[in-house]
């Protein structure tokens, strides 16, 4: 999806690329706007094609600038009474509630597969030395965490006080600990197992503290590792750096954006990990965007916009759900909710049970005096961390005081906008490196970091190098011709008039558009017949249909035009609202199943780039229409792949679409989708037994047989979810699998594939750095050792730093090689037929990704099965 | 929270010559003493500690006779107040520091110094009030400071929204009985709950250093007021770590000593209001506040020249603000830009009612929208000096607006930058006319939202 958005820039950027028509399309385009970062392909398509692009772009910056709205944690809760406490508590919910990512890496699968339990490297492939955004973490090697409970008597409420206390001790000072309220860790051992020591408040009190030893923690168990997170936490601090969310930023050293009003922190995303050998530091450029106004500001602006009528409606509209930070603490909220009918001339009561109002509370506590005293109170819920079951509380927070943070879905839509950020925020290998080596060189030379470093007795060293392999590129088979692409990245001159694998002919077909348009669509229905022919795509003549501008009118006219032989509806869309799009799809994916074919007037309206626009239509609709476009060659006969993905529902958000496209032919070119919309709070599939049954009917129907071996990757998996996955999903696909074979052993095997993780490599290159050739797989070092897994590089940036997909084979009876499971994987990023070039993941990882979100986005229903045969979510 | 307006009327002046009168005054809540004796020498001065410590180490002991003593009154107040343990609300430490707050409010000084800052909480309070500039906390437990240093750093806000003057803070470890000459020329010292730490030695060099050297335009001085200890159910000394705690008798004796000696005068008052029937035994905390006679002296200004730096600087930080050229430039451009994108908008909507109906154009520049009222309201000096700058205008579709205009309203023109500066500003940023005297935008752009549109 975030491709898409790509597809915005990409049109703005280049609008003017003035490719003559002979020129296979969009080839041009992608040197010039393409953003960098986690890439996917079809980008280009959509550039010409319809496209819906706000949500979009701004999933496609927010994963380029680490923007993850749920990663805005807030850490404590605002007591109304007391200071303001930067950055506090970030210890204690650490130790007392794992850190979900953390949590999944006490999973151990390998174990159980015996052909990957002592050596899961690969080995074929040229091999290349790879630098790393890893940093070596050594300790002393008998090193160990003691961890101590300790109790107080009296018992003592307030955290801070415990923490105040027992930190004073003469025992302990000087020691490097870290201590939540009940929890204490220690770095040394203390002389005794259980230790009284006994200390004065400040009113004289005596309190007695006792400190038992409770256990000794070897540096790779979780709990040392989250006590190393919560070290480093406390050494980017000491480099004035701001946490925000789980990241660091340097609000001194912004980039400004005047003219948006944006400002970008530059910062850091940090981990320490247990990688497959030993203990690794890794951080990752991020960025933050800041807007540079207050939330009321922004609603002034709003309502200057917008008027009176619609301004309410409107302004909760853009503002809940984004995350503000008040000016007088260094917190954030989401804003949940906009309070009208509370002025700041309103009183609140105190947690003393005192009342005062919020121009005095500010007035007091921060010394602020409020200027506007109309303004309405944005409402935010906060969740009790420790206790979920509690009831969430409501904060009201003062517009006047609160900055917005990321970015408006309007500004997201902004196009300009989005590509100076982008500019900003794209940053080469080199960019990067120098970043990282600033970054270390800091925290080795900072003093104060150094000492923390040392009390805790670790050392930071050098960055991680390793060893990958660049896997040989593959050949691309056509209907009599294979052609051995140039670049990978991109064969579309390649396969120029060749002629695809099987397409079948288009005759009959309905064109809807608006008068204005008319004129546009004799040159297109020329050009398309022109590209159509050579590659074996005939299209006739088809039945045009004029209507109205608005979508009502397309609609009916649809309704009124559609008879049963119609293969497939285009729409000439006179713009991109989100509702001409949405109504059509959802009448001809569900009520109506006819495959459909959305195109903005002004993409037609392109002259030089007719040729090439036609082209990518072309093919696309021949995809919709069931043909197969190419294939590689797969040495693995009767397999099946299988992708699985998820996505909530954009307008209910209790609900998920899960997406299930699986391979139904020998070649692999023939796809099987289905989706279906299920009402849970996790992202956890529940209907795989039906989908995986289906599909094994659906193969056995083409090849009157099962598949002896049965591939699933399953993307859409978060953080702490692993497990889940493993107890739930694998237990469907497993026994869907041995019920439909019961005299034929089908083999499965689970893969778990995730777009965004930690490490980054670069190559070096005449003394610059570079990103790694396509087919770079790397399956040591910065592996896990628990985990049968691996990264691979399967797609190209122009500018940024390209990001390794991360492949982690959960379950596999198939028992190939690592070798062949990387190299079979790779060969499933070129299948994308979207897209002429390889993509980031595997292609039918891709597909259910394009199916669920068109179903999440668009149509929020069940896309009829009789769909189910072809690509129609293209 | 506290009652911070109404300690300004506490202060009645009082001139009392010499420190006789005090007893006379003793039930009351506060009174003031103006010394204008000068200390005639050194040697003197010292004599005078000298006697003076035997008489507090005599006071301590008689506390606990007073203490006894005042048992009985004590019996009288558990009539009035059953529960015997006395709350302050709000706590007593929070009144302190609102004590400091109001005073720094009343008083603008610019450099502020917390000596004995502990975990910095008072700096974090005093961070926030605009007049301050410089602000040092000077405390002896380094782990404290080091722990509690990045809490003085800016909110993240501070970098969007920043502040007028500069500030820096900075916690010095260190005693605060030793020279530093980093805390010459301050305009305010506080020791807050700080000299009954100290042991009789440092005790007696504290007014050296503090009075004498580091000579402060103002200092304030709190320490407990023993005669209300009884009023707290066991305690003798509120804090195992103090030396000593002074009735007011003696706290007074000490300050009019001091006071005299180094040509300040001094005024008393408390925080932390005794119970009712117990009127008699003053505020919990005892407050001095001190001022220098013939306000600011030179003479720091010399000693200054040999730099003296013994305490070792634990944390510093400096804040963004508009007298940094950077961040003025930030600020001026968000400003003009969203003032310029504004009017921009209210000039398309003139234009509209103008076209639409024929009826008056809503010509008031100042009138928001008509029912809900966001934003600032302008007071009428801030609405004539709009009114006399000079008119947006069209060309074509373009949109010219006078920069002296923009910077009439009340957000630019509170950052008192001159058009000729606002022009070098902004000029790389924003797109102004041929002349530089207008911000110059196209008056129609795409994201425009159009009522008839829908």
């Amino acid at each position: 999806m975030r491709r898409q958005e790509a597809v915005v820039m990409t049109v703005g950027a280049a609008p003017e690329a003035g490719h003559d028509a002979e020129q296979p399309a969009g080839l041009g385009c992608r040197e010039r706007g393409e953003p960098a970062g986690p890439q996917e392909p079809c980008k280009q398509w959509k550039k010409f094609l319809y496209c819906e692009p706000h949500k979009r772009i701004k999933e496609v910056l927010e994963e380029e600038l680490y923007i993850k709205r749920d990663e805005c944690h807030i850490k404590n809760p605002p007591a109304e009474d007391t200071s303001s406490s930067g950055c506090g508590s970030t210890f204690k919910e650490r130790s007392v509630k794992m850190r979900r990512d953390v949590m999944d890496l006490d999973i151990c699968t390998r174990e159980k597969l015996a052909h990957v339990k002592d050596c899961k490297t690969g080995s074929s492939g040229i091999p290349v030395t790879l630098v790393t955004n890893l940093f070596s973490l050594d300790l002393p090697p008998d090193w160990k965490l003691y961890q101590y409970h300790v109790t107080f008597s009296p018992d003592l409420a307030s955290r801070r006080l415990r923490t105040a206390l027992l930190y004073s001790h003469s025992k302990l000072s000087n020691k490097a600990k870290a201590f939540d309220g009940t929890v204490l860790f220690l770095s040394q051992k203390l002389e005794e197992k259980v230790m009284e020591l006994s200390s004065e408040t400040q009113r004289g009190e005596a309190v007695k503290m006792t400190v038992s030893l409770t256990k000794e923690l070897p540096s790779s168990s979780p709990v040392c590792i989250q006590v190393f997170n919560i070290i480093f936490k406390k050494i980017l601090k000491k480099l004035s750096m701001y946490q925000i969310g789980r990241n660091f930023y340097k609000p001194s050293e912004p980039v400004e954006i005047p003219q948006h009003k944006i400002s970008l922190w530059p910062g850091f995303a940090i981990s320490v990990s247990h990688f497959e050998s030993r203990l690794l530091f890794s951080a990752d450029v991020s960025y933050k965007v800041l807007r540079n106004e207050t939330v009321l500001e922004f609603m002034t602006d709003l309502c200057h916009k917008t008027g009176t009528s619609s301004f309410t409606q409107e302004c909760e509209k853009q503002l809940t759900g984004l995350i503000v930070l008040t000016r007088y603490n260094n917190k954030t909220y989401r804003i949940d909710d906009i309070d009208w009918s509370v002025r700041p001339t309103h009183a609140f009561q105190k947690r003393d049970g005192s009342e005062i109002t919020y121009v005095d509370y500010y007035e007091q506590q921060y010394n602020i005096t409020l200027s506007d005293l109309n303004q309405p109170m944005l409402v935010s819920l906060l969740k009790n961390k420790r206790n979920y079951n509690t009831e969430p509380w409501i904060v009201h927070l003062i517009p006047e005081l609160c900055f917005l943070t990321g970015l408006t879905e309007q500004a997201t839509s902004d196009f300009q906008l989005m590509k100076s950020v982008a500019e900003e925020t794209r940053l080469s290998p080199l960019g990067r490196q120098q970043r990282l080596a600033r970054l270390a060189d800091n925290i080795q030379r900072n003093k104060d970091a150094r000492f923390e470093l040392e009390t805790w007795g670790l050392h930071f060293g050098s960055q991680v190098s390793l060893t990958g392999r660049v896997m040989p590129s593959e050949k691309i088979l056509l209907q009599d011709h294979t052609c051995q692409p140039v670049s990978a990245a991109d064969w579309s001159k390649d396969m120029r008039n060749c002629k695809i694998l099987s397409a079948q002919s288009l005759d009959k077909w309905l064109i809807l558009c608006s008068n204005r348009a008319e004129n546009v669509i004799e040159n297109f229905l020329n050009c398309l017949r022109r590209v159509g022919s050579p590659i074996g795509f005939n299209v006739s003549y088809p039945k045009i249909i004029k209507v109205q501008e608005n979508p009502a009118a397309f609609l009916r006219a649809i309704q009124q035009h559609l008879h049963p032989d119609v293969q497939l509806v285009m729409c000439i869309l006179p713009s991109n609202q989100k509702n001409y799009y949405d109504s059509i799809k959802k009448y001809l994916s569900s009520d109506c199943p006819v495959p459909s074919q959305c195109v903005l007037t002004r993409t037609l309206n392109k002259q030089g780039m007719m040729m090439s626009v036609a082209t990518k239509i072309a093919m696309q609709m021949s995809c919709k229409l069931g043909g197969e476009l190419w294939a590689v060659e797969i040495p693995l006969k009767s397999l099946m792949v299988v992708g699985i993905d998820v996505c909530k529902d954009a307008l209910s958000k209790e609900v998920l679409v899960v997406g299930f496209v699986a391979s139904i032919n020998l070649r692999i070119t023939r796809w099987f989708s289905r989706c279906i919309l299920q009402r849970t709070n996790t992202d956890i599939a529940d209907c795989l037994k039906v989908f995986m049954t289906g599909a094994l009917n659906k193969w056995y129907k083409h090849n009157h047989s099962l598949p002896a071996r049965i591939i699933v990757y399953r993307d859409g998996v978060g953080d702490g979810q692993l497990k889940t996955v493993i107890d739930y999903e694998v237990p469907q696909l497993l026994s869907s699998v041995t019920e439909s074979s019961s005299n034929t052993s089908c083999r499965l095997s689970v893969i778990v594939v995730r777009k965004r993780c930690m490490p980054r490599f670069f190559t070096e290159m005449n003394r610059t750095v570079q990103n790694p050739p396509l087919g770079t797989v790397v399956d040591s070092e910065a592996t896990r050792p628990a985990w049968y897994d691996f990264y691979l590089i399967s797609q190209t940036t122009c500018r940024g730093t390209v990001s390794p997909t991360y492949y982690n084979v959960i379950y596999d009876d198939n028992g190939l090689k690592p070798d062949h499971m990387q190299r079979l994987t790779f060969k499933l990023c070129h299948l994308y037929y979207n897209w002429q070039g390889l993509i980031s993941i595997p292609a039918p990882c891709q597909y259910a990704h394009k199916l669920t979100f068109l179903v999440a986005q668009s149509i929020h229903k069940e896309p009829n099965l009789e769909l189910a045969n072809c690509l129609f979510y293209l | 929270m506290t009652t911070p307006k109404k300690r300004e009327s506490l202060f009645h002046p009082l001139p009392i010559g010499g420190a006789v009168p005090c007893r006379c005054l003793y039930y009351k809540e506060l009174f003031c003493i103006y010394s204008s004796v000068v200390a005639d020498s050194l040697v003197a001065t010292w004599r005078i500690h000298l006697c003076f410590f035997v008489s507090t180490k005599l006071g301590n002991k008689m506390e606990e006779k007073n203490g006894q003593c005042n048992s009985v009154i004590g019996g009288n107040f558990e009539e009035v107040c059953p529960e015997k343990v006395i709350k302050f609300k709000p706590p007593l430490y929070k009144q302190r520091y609102q004590f400091v707050r109001d005073f720094v409010d009343q008083h603008k000084p610019k450099k502020v110094a917390d000596l004995g800052c502990g975990d910095t909480e008072l700096l974090r309070l005093l961070k926030v009030h605009p007049c301050i500039q410089w602000l040092v906390g000077v405390d002896i437990d380094k782990e404290k400071l080091q722990s509690n240093g990045h809490q003085l750093s800016p909110y993240l806000g501070e970098f969007i929204k920043p502040r007028d003057l500069d500030l820096t803070v900075t916690l010095y470890h260190g005693s605060i009985v030793e020279r530093d000459s980093r805390l010459l020329g301050f305009d305010l010292i506080t020791c807050i709950e700080l000299i009954e730490h100290l042991d009789s030695d440092d005790l007696a060099r504290f007014p050296q250093v503090v009075f004498g050297y580091l000579s402060p335009t103002m200092i304030v001085i709190s320490t407990p007021n023993s005669e209300f200890n009884p009023l707290f159910p066991t305690v003798t000394l509120r804090d195992a770590d103090h030396k000593f705690e002074w009735n007011r008798m003696e706290f007074q004796t000490w300050a009019l000593q001091v006071a005299n000696c180094y040509n300040y005068s001094v005024e008393f008052t408390g925080v932390g209001e005794p119970p009712a029937g117990a009127e008699h035994v003053g505020y919990c905390t005892q407050i001095g506040v001190f001022r220098k006679n013939g306000g600011k002296a030179t003479e720091s200004r010399f000693s200054e020249q040999h730099d003296q730096h013994v305490y070792e600087s634990v944390y510093t930080t400096s804040y963004p603000s508009l007298q940094q050229e950077k961040m003025l430039k930030f600020v001026l451009v968000g400003e003009v830009l969203m003032l310029a994108e504004r009017l921009r908008l209210r000039h398309q909507r003139m234009l509209r009612e103008q076209k639409g109906s024929g009826a008056h154009p809503d010509s008031a520049d100042c009138s928001g929208a008509p029912h809900l009222i966001l934003g600032a309201v302008f007071t009428e000096a801030e609405k004539a000096r709009i009114e006399s700058s000079p008119k947006p205008f069209c060309e074509g579709d373009k949109f010219f607006i006078p920069l002296r205009r923009l910077l009439a309203y009340p957000k630019l023109h509170r950052l008192h930058v001159d058009e000729e500066r606002a022009r070098s500003l902004i000029a790389d940023s924003v797109q102004l006319s041929s002349d530089g005297s207008a911000v110059v935008d196209d008056l129609y752009k795409h994201w425009d939202y159009w009522p008839e549109d829908y």
